[in-house]
């Protein structure tokens, strides 16, 4: 991995939080008003309850201005963000029932007869890709993505909805951008499987 | 992956390496193998282009905002700890 020092590093919150940690507290709002909506996201993603999201968006802007003196602007400010909200999210889960752990093997996602019979793309695949979806299919993506182990869909949440690259997820999760990989391919295979199975029995 | 037009071993490790040909992260030429292999192998076109699609599903799943009484509710709690700890 490469990595990223602070002359390479161009951010537009650094000067912000420069001002924020020259004593202009009040301040610190700017920073959550324009963030507050990612953490709650992304532990609706985590978590799939409001009360757990909302708690873990209120532990994790306490903990960014706790450490905000702290920041060494080697890193964007919204992968620090997502570093502390990732740790919060954690902590708070442990305390809580979800989906159990368990390993994805790769060989349990391979082609069914279906798919291997196939001789054209199923219909699904040509739903548009340039639209916002329907609450109906948000739904079954958000279920699908709460049924992913955790170590799967901290992965896949932070790749595929929140669009960090694979060295910045691997950055924010302390993995390696392999692992990274491996993690995302599965978690991935695991909701198409269920996308598949939502359009086959679909009325 | 058995059928009969493609060896088994070429599209379970087409398989495996499905996610980062999406992604853009493979060298060209395992680029060109798989594009080729996909152009002939329909059960392996049909795993590549419905996995695709699941990336730009899950992409596009609505956000939702913050409600206004939460955002009010940490405003509230910050305003506090920032009182009571302020950065110097």
């Amino acid at each position: 991995m490469k990595a990223e020092t602070r002359e390479t590093i161009k951010d537009k919150d650094f000067e912000l939080i420069h001002s924020i940690n020259n004593g202009k507290s009040d301040r610190f709002y700017e920073l959550v008003e324009q963030y507050e909506n990612k953490p709650y996201n992304f532990g609706m993603k985590m978590c799939g309850n409001v009360q757990d999201s909302e708690d873990m968006v209120q532990d994790t802007f306490l903990n960014v201005f706790r450490y905000l003196k702290d920041f060494r602007y080697e890193t964007r400010f919204k992968n620090w963000l997502y570093r502390i909200a990732t740790n919060t999210c954690i902590k708070k889960k442990r305390k809580s029932k979800y989906a159990p752990d368990r390993e994805l093997s790769f060989e349990e996602f391979l082609p069914d007869e279906v798919e291997q019979r196939a001789t054209e793309l199923p219909d699904w695949v040509s739903i548009p890709s340039d639209d916002l979806l329907d609450d109906e299919l948000s739904r079954v993506i958000n279920d699908a993505i709460l049924d992913l182990p955790e170590k799967y869909r901290l992965v896949l949440v932070l790749r595929d909805k929140e669009e960090f690259s694979t060295e910045e997820a691997a950055q924010i999760l302390s993995l390696t951008p392999a692992n990274i990989k491996v993690r995302l391919h599965r978690a991935r295979l695991f909701l198409r499987d269920k996308l598949k199975g939502y359009f086959r029995n679909e009325p | 992956m058995s059928h009969k037009k493609h060896d088994h071993k070429e599209c379970v490790a087409m398989f495996k390496k499905l996610s980062e040909y999406i992604d853009n992260e493979l060298d060209q030429v395992t680029c060109d193998d798989i594009k080729k292999h996909a152009e002939n192998c329909m059960p392996c076109k049909t795993c590549l282009e419905t996995l695709r699609q699941t990336v730009t599903l899950c992409k596009n799943v609505k956000d939702q905002p913050v409600s206004n009484a939460f955002s009010v509710r940490l405003k509230d709690v910050l305003n506090q700890m920032i009182n009571q700890n302020p950065i110097n």
